[in-house]
């Protein structure tokens, strides 16, 4: 205690000195959802974070506005054959914001780091199948990966491989993470509670950009007043957006709405080892019970589009299946075929946010008009993880139905299906919290990852998702759009499908 | 006087201890694993595994305290397990901003408060007083996460007054400090009405009337001076709660206070910030009932004798 | 304490208080109203218009209007027919919080009070970390232990109102216990249990009378303050917090979805307050001139 209050007066008066406002003309102020953790890229795994890194950090490859994947600090790669090679070769002329040079030492540098199980960073997974980094040559660098991993391109652009200044990572160490020091095209300045600005850089290697002086991103966690806020011009970016606050958005002359699809799904995961939805009759008949369109109108204003597929339709190696039909005679026949004549009594779980209490509702209303009685719970965050997330085997699971949302983080069909439907994905390891185990499915999860070729990749994915899809293990629900407020002087801030934000070419009038 | 003191500071020290403990045990007793919520959204198990070492949660739970109990005798709080800061630097910024609001707030409700009390209590029974209490009442009976989100809407977005929310120079402290202040004005008119009364009541203030004192002095020199003490203890107290800071006005007005540190820390389970802030409530608690036994004593030597 | 010692000395017969009540208008016509919303709700199913839990997906949103007196809500159910029976939950857990509180709370005051020395001491500490301790925190931890639902909401705000009752019931428990004639009982042998529930006990009543009414009011507006932080009652119930809470989002887009559950829960946390006044002035000796 002796030692706690001289330091928290200090630090308070630290807080009270850096908190004055400036505004100038080309001051761009961004309102988000939450504060971000910290901005260690290697360590940090929530899409807000993982934007504010992406103004200062680059990766070799990157996402352009339609999350297509775009070299970034690499001009070009070279995969083998059998996906356990991968050659890329270095943009030159790069410096990180403390002036060291970029090469392909740099690059072993932060792949080793994040490799190296004793900094226990929690993206290693990202990289760790790579055998060895070598140093071709000054702007040439090669990964050789113990086994065959056809999504690994996709790796280099997720932010968990951004490259950091290696005379910046000897210096601070684990501090990196309030010191980033990376190619981007804004620098650090500050980074206080809730609070994260940074500058233009002026070095940074695409000609032309950036063309705001500042970036500011600003955590308003109620949505109302970060709509407000919008509406009174201290910010000129707001997201998210939410779906009903639309139509006050666009009957504001000064303000736009961004409308773009996402690569959330929405679904309801049942508990596909226990009664009664081990019977795929009944996870076909609440499929059937389900109105999606009213779905997207009811719970998301309209701003939602029905799931075709058991990946949205924006991730790589999509395959459409068809939005399943909306028929509660059909659903209240398979329910009897199944034995539950008069349906059956269960339980939904989901989040505290009021948009997931709305679907959760929704659902109650739409399966009792089938007789199944659905008794909501929300689940306070750390309690989701415990009885979700961390359960160590099958019969553990007490799991009946749970309403949630997945976006592939890599932009690809592998993280859209492995994680959630893929029989070795059982909780702990991953996150298919329905106990979904199919051979068919298996069998072309694997497929998929064993080649860099795409037109194979394709074949598999086609195959898994046709199989899913029969087997039912969700109620499909829908596909989010993504939604965004912008001031009309404002131009170039891109939001992509994951629910991330490119700022890299905003421009204000 | 001091041996009364001593003795009170010295039984702060156990309560601190217990809360300590009560508080480590408590954290880990919810449901929730902090290095899954750390790792994120999808993380793989090894991933978990690995920030479950780097947190220090992975050895048995006794171990844990007896490591977490030396570094608090040190002084010590150790790393943000979410930001990965020290915790004294997490604590230490949100402070200045919840102490700077609750003074805000603790101002004009003190102000507005102790006008409307003793106006209703000098004109009690009469309309003066009705209309001041109602007023007043009405203040606490509004959830407070819509009041602000009213003022917000009247005063930033329609009339353009006012900023929304963030922390920053006078302007950002008016709406949250009206909406904060706006439960504890209403305790303190009340609380000062009566008082107030019941000072009127008392024989030296009958006599000072009786003896012809001219109605002003007997309200402001016999009645109010009698009647601010109590007052000034609620006050101490209502501050006490306030510095805890509000989750709901901090959230509304996107408030980097200790309110709004706490519930992340709580989603997050982020055990050392949440063990830190809660030994922090409880010294600041137990100091100003510290202080307001000492006045309390003051006033009353009675008590001191117990 | 000296005041409370000297107010609760002597017990004023239910007609004084009655007839010193009924003196006041502005707590009379709390209490009426009170006894309105408490009737609304008990005859709900008479008194609502449309049952409060059917949607009606064609017509959501709509703004108030003959047919929907205060609109309807995001899924086309009646906001009217909600609000009358959620002053079911509303109330229930105003009502059913703070009696639990205020029953765990004079016990303990009691107790406390009575003994005195170390029990004392530790009832009173137990009291303020329970203040101490963020009262989120303690609602958090019920509702992850217990799960979600209305009923563990009431257990964590009664938990809320313990320690305030507690210190109140042993500051006069103190007053009294120096009072004459517990002391004559006292020494004449009266035994403590029946010492305590005889005399001292309604002594401490008349304030935990008007705490009660006031504390209603308080629990109303934290079951409100649960819903905004996303732990108050689970869907499909009507609390009035929850209600608003939920419309919030639509503020500025459909107003009415906040604007009527907001006023239900300000009218009623007024008129406990109101009465809860009134109460006071009634029931407190000191304020008779």
């Amino acid at each position: 205690m002796t030692r706690l209050l001289p330091r928290l007066v200090l630090s308070a008066a630290l807080a009270a000195a850096s908190a004055a406002p400036a505004l100038a003309a080309k001051d761009l102020v961004i309102g988000v959802e939450a504060n971000m953790p910290h901005l260690d890229p290697a360590n940090t795994n929530d899409t807000l974070s993982q934007t504010a890194e992406r103004l200062m950090y680059q990766g070799l490859m990157g996402f352009d506005k339609d999350m297509k994947l775009i070299p970034a600090l690499a001009e070009k790669y070279e995969a083998s054959e059998d996906a356990k090679e991968f050659v890329f070769h270095l943009r030159r002329g790069v410096k990180f914001h403390d002036g060291t040079p970029f090469n392909a030492a740099a690059v072993k540098t932060n792949i080793d780091r994040v490799a190296n199980p004793d900094n226990r960073l929690s993206r290693r997974s990202l990289v760790s199948m790579i055998a060895h980094t070598d140093v071709v040559d000054e702007y040439t660098v090669k990964f050789v990966l113990s086994s065959p991993f056809g999504a690994f391109v996709n790796n280099m652009a997720h932010p968990g491989t951004f490259m950091i200044s290696p005379k910046a990572l000897a210096e601070y160490g684990k501090d990196i993470a309030t010191h980033p020091t990376g190619t981007g095209p804004y620098k650090f300045v500050s980074f206080a509670t809730d609070t994260l600005k940074v500058v233009k850089n002026p070095d940074y290697w695409r000609p032309g950009v950036p063309k705001v002086d500042t970036v500011t991103f600003r955590a308003v966690p109620e949505s109302g007043s970060r709509f407000a806020m919008l509406q009174t011009g201290e910010a000129q970016f707001i997201y998210p957006l939410p779906a009903e606050l639309v139509k006050a958005a666009q009957a504001n002359p000064n303000l736009a709405v961004i409308n773009a699809p996402s690569i959330v799904a929405r679904y309801v995961a049942m508990n596909n080892m226990k009664k009664p939805f081990d019977d795929i009759r009944v996870r076909q008949a609440l499929n059937y019970a389900i109105d999606k369109n009213a779905y997207g109108r009811i719970v998301f204003s309209g701003y939602s589009t029905p799931m075709d597929a058991p990946i949205p339709s924006d991730l790589g190696f999509y395959s459409k299946q068809g939005v399943w039909p909306y028929d509660p005679a059909k659903a209240k026949a398979l329910l009897a075929e199944a034995g539950y004549p008069n349906g059956f009594e269960t339980e939904l779980w989901g989040g505290t946010s009021t948009a997931v209490k709305r679907g959760m509702e929704f659902i109650q209303q739409q399966l009792a008009a089938v007789g199944v009685k659905v008794t909501v719970a929300p689940l306070e965050a750390g309690v989701a993880t415990a009885k979700l997330w961390n359960v160590q085997s099958p019969a553990d699971a007490t799991m009946q139905m749970n309403y949630g949302g997945w976006s592939s983080s890599t932009g690809d069909a592998d993280w859209g299906l492995r994680p959630l439907l893929y029989s070795k994905s059982f909780p702990p390891n991953l996150f298919n919290i329905a106990y979904y185990s199919s051979p068919v499915t298996d069998r072309a999860i694997e497929a998929g990852l064993a080649t860099a070729d795409p037109a194979k990749r394709a074949v598999a994915y086609k195959e898994a998702q046709a199989q899913v899809w029969k087997d039912a293990p969700w109620i499909f629900l829908g596909v989010d759009r993504l939604l965004a407020g912008q001031s009309k002087k404002l131009s170039g801030v891109y939001y992509l499908p994951d629910g991330g934000v490119l700022t890299e070419d905003a421009a204000l009038d | 006087m001091l041996v009364f003191l001593i003795r009170r500071l010295v039984g702060t020290v156990p309560v601190l201890v217990a809360v300590s403990i009560f508080v480590f045990g408590f954290v880990r007793l919810l449901p929730g694993d902090p290095a899954r919520l750390v790792a994120g959204p999808d993380a793989t198990a090894q991933d978990v595994a690995a920030v479950r070492i780097e947190l220090g949660l992975d050895g048995p739970l006794l171990q844990q305290y007896v490591r977490y109990m030396g570094q608090t005798l040190r002084g010590e709080l150790g790393r943000s397990a979410k930001t990965r800061q020290p915790v004294a630097h997490e604590i230490g910024a949100r402070f200045m901003p919840t102490l700077w609001l609750t003074v805000a707030a603790m101002a004009w409700a003190l102000a507005f408060g102790l006008l409307v009390g003793v106006i209703s209590g000098v004109r009690r029974g009469r309309w003066q007083d009705h209309a001041g209490m109602v007023m007043a009442i009405s203040g606490i009976s509004f959830p407070s996460f819509w009041l602000g989100l009213l003022l917000i809407d009247l005063f930033s977005v329609r009339l353009g007054w006012l900023p929304t929310g963030g922390y920053g120079d006078w302007t950002h402290f008016v709406l949250p400090s009206i909406t904060l202040g706006a439960g504890v004005a209403a305790v303190l008119a009340r609380f000062t009405r009566s008082a107030f009364v019941e000072v009127s009541a008392e024989d030296y203030v009958r006599t000072a009337r009786a003896k012809g004192v001219p109605e002003r002095m007997v309200v402001w020199k016999h009645t109010l001076r009698n009647a601010l003490i109590p007052v000034v203890t609620m006050t101490g107290l209502q501050f006490g709660f306030l510095l805890g800071g509000s989750i709901v006005v901090e959230t509304v007005f996107s408030w980097p206070g200790l309110g709004r540190l706490l519930i992340d820390s709580v989603s997050f389970r982020d055990y050392p910030v949440i063990q830190a802030e809660i030994l922090l409530f409880s010294l600041e608690f137990v100091l100003i009932n510290l202080i307001v036994d000492v006045l309390y004593a003051f006033v009353n030597p009675e008590i001191r004798l117990k | 304490m000296s005041a409370a010692a000297k107010a609760a000395g002597v017990q004023s017969p239910l007609s004084e208080f009655w007839r010193r009540f009924r003196r006041k208008r502005i707590p009379l016509v709390a209490g009426g109203a009170i006894l309105l919303i408490i009737l609304a709700a008990v005859f709900a199913p008479w008194i609502a218009p449309f049952d409060p839990a059917a949607p009606d997906y064609e017509n959501v949103l709509a703004g108030p209007s003959l047919l929907h007196l205060a609109g309807t809500d995001v899924f086309g159910r009646d906001i009217f027919s909600r609000i009358i029976w959620g002053g079911r939950v509303s109330l229930s857990v105003g009502f059913v919080s703070v009696f639990l509180g205020g029953f765990a709370g004079v016990a303990l005051g009691l107790v406390s009070g009575f003994f005195g020395g170390w029990v004392d001491t530790a009832a009173m500490r137990f009291c303020d970390v329970l203040l101490a301790f963020p009262g989120i925190l303690l609602a958090i931890a019920v509702v992850a232990v217990l799960g979600p639902g209305i009923s563990n909401v009431i257990y964590a705000i009664a938990v809320f109102s313990m320690p305030v009752f507690a210190r109140l019931v042993r500051g006069s428990t103190l007053g009294l216990k120096q009072t004459v004639y517990v002391q004559a009982s006292r020494s004449i042998g009266v035994r403590r249990f029946p010492l305590v529930m005889r005399h001292i006990l309604p002594g401490t009543l008349p304030g935990v009378i008007v705490y009660l009414s006031l504390r209603v009011g308080t629990s109303i507006l934290t079951a409100a303050a649960l819903s905004f932080i996303g732990l108050g009652a689970q869907p499909p119930s009507a609390e009035w917090g929850a209600m608003l809470a939920d419309g919030r989002s639509y503020l500025g887009v459909a107003d009415h979805l906040t604007l009527f559950p907001g006023i239900a829960i300000f009218v009623t946390v007024l008129a406990f307050n109101l009465l809860g006044d009134g109460l006071r002035d009634a029931l407190d000796q000191k304020l008779r001139t």
